[in-house]
């Protein structure tokens, strides 16, 4: 998870094509050459929006082939809503591809990616390089409800086992695919997992239970994304390869973490080094 | 003939310092610059505003951090920085090679620190001025104390020009009774510019959880929301000081920033409005030109509070 030399730039990306899997779900494909090809598993971009709230929306890469790129996303506010309307022929302005990616080298052979909702986009490059490079993978996926469970079949067509589970028992296990992940675990050589926080503080839990260490992509609200404004932290182990160097306090606040950025220290981290 | 139409002048002088454009980017908004270095060309922009840096190293509060709201950003980062010592050490050197003009900005909670972190600073080369962050209100009451009383503001002004000859922008609150008031007291304690404003201070509540939404409760609402509220602090502010405002507050256009200039701004700088689009320095910058070339005036300087009939002028 080391941050190499930036490709990020920012693009004029055409929309070329459109599904919505679900209903408050859409996958959103560009003509974006710069970040299809520059993309890590588990970068992001930043999608500037038009109208309302005055930041532009952090979106994990989902898909990049070719010059091609996609873009998942549920529709929880005015910036997503706008996004959401995009058809194809519409423009849109990208910045990226942004953060450090997942250290796919880290995780072993045999992985258990965890998926809560849209946490699905981040995980897609991750299982095809993984599989492409001969390493097992299993999906352990979590949603609202069966409608939720988008593209579960895509991972499944890739060759990678696929567990779901969701909040009303509408589909695979009732609950919480953490608790799932522990009762199937297979044996998995390490963990990579987006979703919200309170899935990831679970996964790291279960992590720690299991023995095995866990990569986590952070969703937070980002300002700038790219490392500027120190708005999206997250409590650091300061023995972390990825802690910003920061001198302990003369007094009054000599702590054994620092604030890292999500957005460009990560979103990736180990879950053991966060103190959160 | 041809007769060839002159560039407009959108340069900018704040003391001894020229700035190739009249655009600087907000302290806090823009790292030190080398962050918006692969979207921005950055020998297109007036100055980077560095972040705050204070006497003491500072991990800065809890998240949440940033609430985006209706046409605007809610922050409470809290200053997080490395100290004044770890900062010269390790930092300032990087900025040697920036592009642009790069201006020092200090906070602090006493006047001395105002002094002692404003004189190691400003002793750098690499800094070409020094930003006296006055008004910050997310770090208690302390921080925006000395933008909110007219004789703690001079203190803290008088101590930092009492240290430095490089230029002096002191940035300015806009949560008080009379602006106006302060920026006299701080002109006449030696600034050689006036940052107006930062942010406003405000809060959202979510009601869901029934809790404050940001880690410190409170924070500075930047962005859209509170453009009218800067555009008429820098017009009572042009009628009460004639050293050179540098008008901030939710610009994100050309236009916007015309709305500044108009009222009495010589400069701009735009914060949140990189996060909205990190193009909008080289838009603004552009589309000031374009405005000056299409209405026939030679000069930026040419239309500096020519909405605002109490306008002092800049001397």
């Amino acid at each position: 998870m080391s941050a190499l030399e930036t490709s990020a730039a920012v693009c004029e990306a055409v929309v070329c094509d459109r599904r919505q899997p679900a209903s408050d779900v859409v996958i959103i494909g560009l003509s974006a050459p710069n970040i299809a090809r520059n993309a890590r598993p588990g970068q992001f971009v930043m999608a500037i929006t038009q109208g309302g709230e005055r930041v532009a929306t952090a979106l994990g890469i989902y898909e990049a082939q070719g010059d091609r790129i996609s873009l998942m996303l549920v529709v929880v506010g005015p910036r997503t809503r706008e996004l959401a309307l995009l058809e194809p022929g519409d423009r849109l302005a990208l910045v990226g591809p942004l953060g450090n990616g997942f250290d796919l080298g880290a995780l072993g052979e045999d992985v258990a990616l965890v998926a809560g909702g849209v946490g699905l986009a981040s995980l897609l490059l991750p299982a095809q390089q993984l599989i492409a490079r001969g390493a097992r993978v299993h999906l352990y996926y979590g949603a609202r409800t069966a409608e939720a469970l988008v593209d579960a079949e895509l991972f499944a067509s890739l060759g990678a086992g696929v567990s779901v589970a969701t909040d009303d028992g509408s589909r695979g296990h009732r609950g919480y695919v953490t608790e799932m992940m522990e009762r199937e675990w297979r044996g998995h050589s390490a963990i990579a997992a987006c979703g919200p926080s309170p899935m990831l503080r679970a996964t790291g839990a279960a992590a720690r239970t299991l023995g095995v260490r866990a990569a986590l992509s952070l969703e937070e609200t980002f300002a700038c994304g790219v490392g500027a404004c120190w708005g999206c932290v997250v409590p650091l182990a300061r023995s972390s390869a990825q802690a910003p160097k920061f001198p302990e306090a003369a007094r009054g606040e000599r702590r054994e973490y620092v604030h890292a950025r999500i957005c460009k220290e990560g979103p990736v981290f180990w879950a053991d080094e966060l103190q959160w | 003939m041809v007769i060839k139409a002159a560039v407009p002048d959108v340069s900018v002088r704040i003391a001894d310092l020229t700035l190739r454009a009249p655009t600087l980017m907000g302290s806090g908004c823009y790292g030190s610059g080398e962050e918006y270095a692969p979207f921005v060309d950055l020998a297109q922009i007036g100055a980077v505003v560095l972040k705050s840096v204070t006497r003491l190293p500072r991990l800065g509060n809890e998240t949440p951090r940033l609430v985006p709201v209706a046409a605007g950003l809610l922050n409470a980062i809290g200053l997080q920085n490395p100290g004044i010592d770890s900062y010269l050490a390790n930092d300032v050197g990087k900025f040697a090679d920036r592009p642009c003009p790069v201006i020092g900005s200090v906070a602090g909670f006493s006047v001395d620190d105002y002094a002692y972190v404003t004189e190691r600073l400003a002793a750098r080369d690499e800094i070409a001025a020094i930003e006296l962050n006055i008004s910050c209100p997310n770090v208690g009451h302390e921080g925006e104390t000395f933008a909110c009383d007219p004789h703690l503001a001079e203190q803290a002004t008088k101590a930092a020009r009492a240290v430095t000859k490089k230029p002096l922008i002191v940035k300015l609150s806009p949560n008080v009774t009379d602006i106006a008031a302060i920026a006299r007291v701080v002109e006449a304690a030696g600034a050689d510019a006036l940052a107006v404003i930062n942010t406003v201070r405000g809060m959202s509540i979510d009601v869901d959880r029934q809790k404050p939404r940001l880690g410190n409760q409170s924070g500075g609402l930047s962005g859209a929301a509170i453009r009218p509220i800067a555009v008429l602090a820098v017009w009572e502010v042009a009628r009460a000081v004639r050293i050179p405002i540098v008008g901030q507050g939710g610009i994100e256009t050309a236009r916007d920033a015309l709305e500044f200039v108009l009222a009495g701004a010589s400069a701009i700088s735009i914060g949140t409005g990189n996060f909205t689009d990190p193009r909008a320095p080289i838009h603004v910058a552009d589309g000031l030109r374009e405005y000056l070339a299409k209405r026939g005036y030679s000069s930026l300087c040419d239309i500096v509070g020519r909405a605002n009939p109490g306008f002092l002028g800049v001397s």
